[in-house]
């Protein structure tokens, strides 16, 4: 087991290493010319990307298929038009759905709602989706990179992951860490321990060298969380039916002992491509709940004359002006109010918003993110008005 | 095949195993954090009640119980009817507008129900086991013992429930009562009146010597002739459990009324400033002998409100 299949293989479709500018002939490996943008000067800010592991890649030159400033010029480039292009283009497709598919409507929040409002908007509810993409990206990377090179010979390429956590920057990887950390729900933050251990390749190795010092700080560290889960673990038995819950506590630290790979020769290829499938699949089928989100907030608007009969608009409210209120409402169509027939306004909760679980992670409740939960303690008692107890 | 090499391959297949338990984890979270709550909602049994969608609440209370229910200056004011404005509030239906107050008399609180013309009865109704084949009940939201209250002129001669049983004494109370039956049980015999207010008002007349019912009840009768009456306490050994009426055939609104008890009860036990806890003190904390707290409601049903994720303490 070594890297002279990978390494000898320069006669296969994988171009021999290079070590300085390329030819402009040479193929990259996913065939476009090389070279473009390997000349960009760059802003001070823009951090230098390292590889993620310089020092195999000295020990195997075989590995290093692209000059280093051309690699920084791509990644740098998709990344800042991901950055950008995303957030854009879900913030427009979710204003169509929001004005409920209506040309009309979705020009009148177009003309209403800012840009900055918007990406806001977009982010409070579109960063738990995108850390979770970013963090399986980085995570199944990370493994699949230190296992490429128990590869079968003759392979032509290594996994995409692999690359793409090779040449992102160990500073986006970390972001996309703490982004996760704040913004998914309790339950699901035990997962990011393996998911952590593997994109970082913390082997229990780098513990402690000796054996038993290594295995004390290992047990001292699973009873530490064990405390922290203790009671909620207590609750999930109690309640009787949450084996999910209770299995997302207890097997991800125990995972994260064995995860950092590598992996056997022949799982990397089916697991890289499943998971590539995967990853996608999940986030098209998550993103449609971000789409679907109002970018507005749900009102109910008391409206009728001074004395006289009432009645409740239930529904976002767009602009109001002098004249008029504007209220896109819930089931559709959008409302003109008189601003003095308004008589009262409340905001509501939605119903996507009820817990699934009646459990706590001392005291926070295990579905709100470590931001939820701040929250909550900040602002600690939230009234329903009887508004919004009332049908659409 | 040296050990360094089995050892390594020993690893690999326990980080696949890592790696795939992960995956499957994390797809079992994903699929987990897009299921439906197992408990039903608040806004689900809303649905299911037949109230959703009314424009109006209708709640059946008393006018003639001061303290309890009393119409003051066309205002209806009491424990009895905070407890069913809190109660409407929760439920949606907040404001003179949406909220309608019906006057319902001691007896006929049952075929109000029965007859939809009123969609709760919070009027000091008694929760037994025979008015239960005819109505649900959500609670108790208080809990009083029965009582005889005299005019000063006579308290010093009727102290027992033996004193009761003498002929000379007229003994009042109003139809269709818990406290009817008891006294039946202790062969009192009585003068039944539709109210406990034309007691009252037929013992300053002079007609009556006495008059039995809730503790609660006599309290506001106290409250208002406090230099005529005096509470006598009797050893008639029942509790009263005192809840609100809601239709048979309506058990979705009966959990919610429950639930939203419980939600004050809770609030109260927190050593918060509860609904139950303000209406007490506003109406008859002041004027009964020892301090009482919100009885914890029965048959509470499990579900899940936009609230709940909120910290306990």
């Amino acid at each position: 087991m070594s890297a002279a299949p990978t390494a000898t293989s320069g006669d296969g479709p994988v171009p021999p290493p290079r070590t300085s500018v390329p030819a402009a002939d040479s193929p990259t490996v996913d065939g476009t010319a090389a070279g473009a943008g390997g000349e960009v000067a760059w802003p001070a800010a823009v951090p230098v990307a390292e590889p993620a592991e310089p020092v195999v890649a000295e020990v195997e030159p075989g590995r290093v298929r692209w000059d280093p400033a051309e690699r920084r010029a791509r990644a740098s480039q998709s990344f800042w038009t991901a950055v950008v292009g995303v957030p854009a283009i879900f913030s427009v497709l979710r204003l169509g759905v929001e004005a409920g598919g209506e040309l009309q409507t979705t020009l009148l929040l177009v003309a209403n709602v800012g840009p900055v409002n918007l990406l806001a908007g977009f982010l409070t509810t579109a960063a738990r989706l995108l850390s979770t993409g970013l963090v399986a990206v980085f995570a199944l990377g990370a493994v699949l990179a230190v296992s490429a090179d128990r590869l079968p010979p003759g392979t032509r390429r290594r996994p995409l992951f692999a690359r793409w956590a090779d040449i992102t920057p160990a500073w986006v990887v970390l972001a996309s860490f703490l982004l996760a950390l704040i913004t998914w729900p309790l339950l699901y933050l035990p997962l990011l321990l393996p998911a952590f251990v593997a994109a970082f390749q913390l082997r229990p190795a780098r513990l402690h060298e000796r054996v038993v010092p290594r295995l004390l700080l290992i047990g001292a560290l699973l009873a530490g969380y064990g405390w922290l889960m203790l009671p909620t673990m207590r609750d999930a038995m109690r309640q009787g039916d949450e084996w999910l819950v209770l299995a997302l506590i207890v097997v991800p630290p125990l995972l994260a002992l064995f995860i950092a790979g590598p992996l056997p020769g022949l799982v990397i290829r089916p697991l890289a491509s499943v998971t590539e499938v995967a990853v996608l699949a999940t986030l098209i089928w998550a993103a449609v709940p971000v789409i679907t989100t109002p970018v507005l907030p749900l009102t109910v608007t008391t409206v009728g004359p001074e004395s006289g009969p009432t009645e409740d608009v239930r529904g976002h409210v767009v602009t109001t002006d002098d004249v008029n209120m504007v209220i896109l409402q819930e089931r559709g169509g959008v409302r003109y109010v008189p601003v003095d027939l308004v008589r009262a306004q409340v905001l509501c909760p939605s119903e996507e918003e009820l817990p699934r679980h009646q459990l706590r992670i001392h005291d926070f409740h295990v579905e709100d993110s470590l931001l939820e939960g701040m929250g909550r303690r900040v602002r600690p008692v939230h009234r329903i008005d009887a508004a919004c107890r009332t049908p659409a | 095949m040296n050990p360094g090499s089995s050892q390594s391959r020993l690893r690999s297949v326990a980080s696949t195993l890592a790696v795939a338990l992960t995956l499957v984890l994390a797809a079992a979270a994903g699929c987990d954090s897009r299921q439906e709550p197992a408990l039903s909602s608040v806004q689900e049994k809303m649905r299911e009640t037949h109230i959703y969608g009314q424009s109006k609440l209708r709640i059946g209370v008393a006018t003639n119980e001061p303290l309890m229910g009393e119409l003051r200056n066309g205002q209806h004011v009491g424990f009895d009817v905070e407890i069913a404005r809190y109660i409407a509030a929760s439920l949606g239906y907040e404001g003179e507008q949406r909220l309608e107050f019906v006057s319902v008399a001691t007896e006929d609180r049952i075929p109000s129900l029965q007859g939809g013309t009123v969609d709760l009865v919070v009027s000091s109704f008694s929760m037994t086991e025979d008015r239960k084949q005819l109505v649900s009940f959500a609670g108790p939201y208080f809990v009083t013992t029965q009582e005889v209250m005299v005019p000063v002129r006579l308290k010093d001669k009727i102290r027992t429930i033996e004193d009761l049983r003498d002929p000379a004494y007229k003994v009042c109370t109003s139809g269709g009562s818990t406290t009817e039956a008891e006294l039946e049980k202790h062969q009192v015999k009585t003068f039944v009146v539709k109210n406990v207010g034309d007691c009252v008002d037929g013992i300053r007349k002079g007609r009556y010597d006495a008059v039995s019912s809730d503790e609660s009840i006599l309290a506001g009768f106290l409250a208002s002739f406090p230099k005529e009456f005096e509470i006598v306490d009797m050893p008639f050994g029942t509790s009263e459990l005192l809840g609100i009426g809601v239709p048979i055939g309506d058990p979705a609104l009966r959990d919610l009324v429950a639930f939203f008890l419980q939600k004050s009860y809770v609030q109260g036990r927190d050593g918060d400033a509860s609904p139950w806890q303000t209406a007490y003190n506003r109406t008859l904390g002041p004027w009964l002998k020892a301090e009482k707290r919100q009885p914890q409601p029965l048959e509470v049903p499990k579900l899940v409100d936009f609230d709940d994720k909120a910290p306990a303490k």
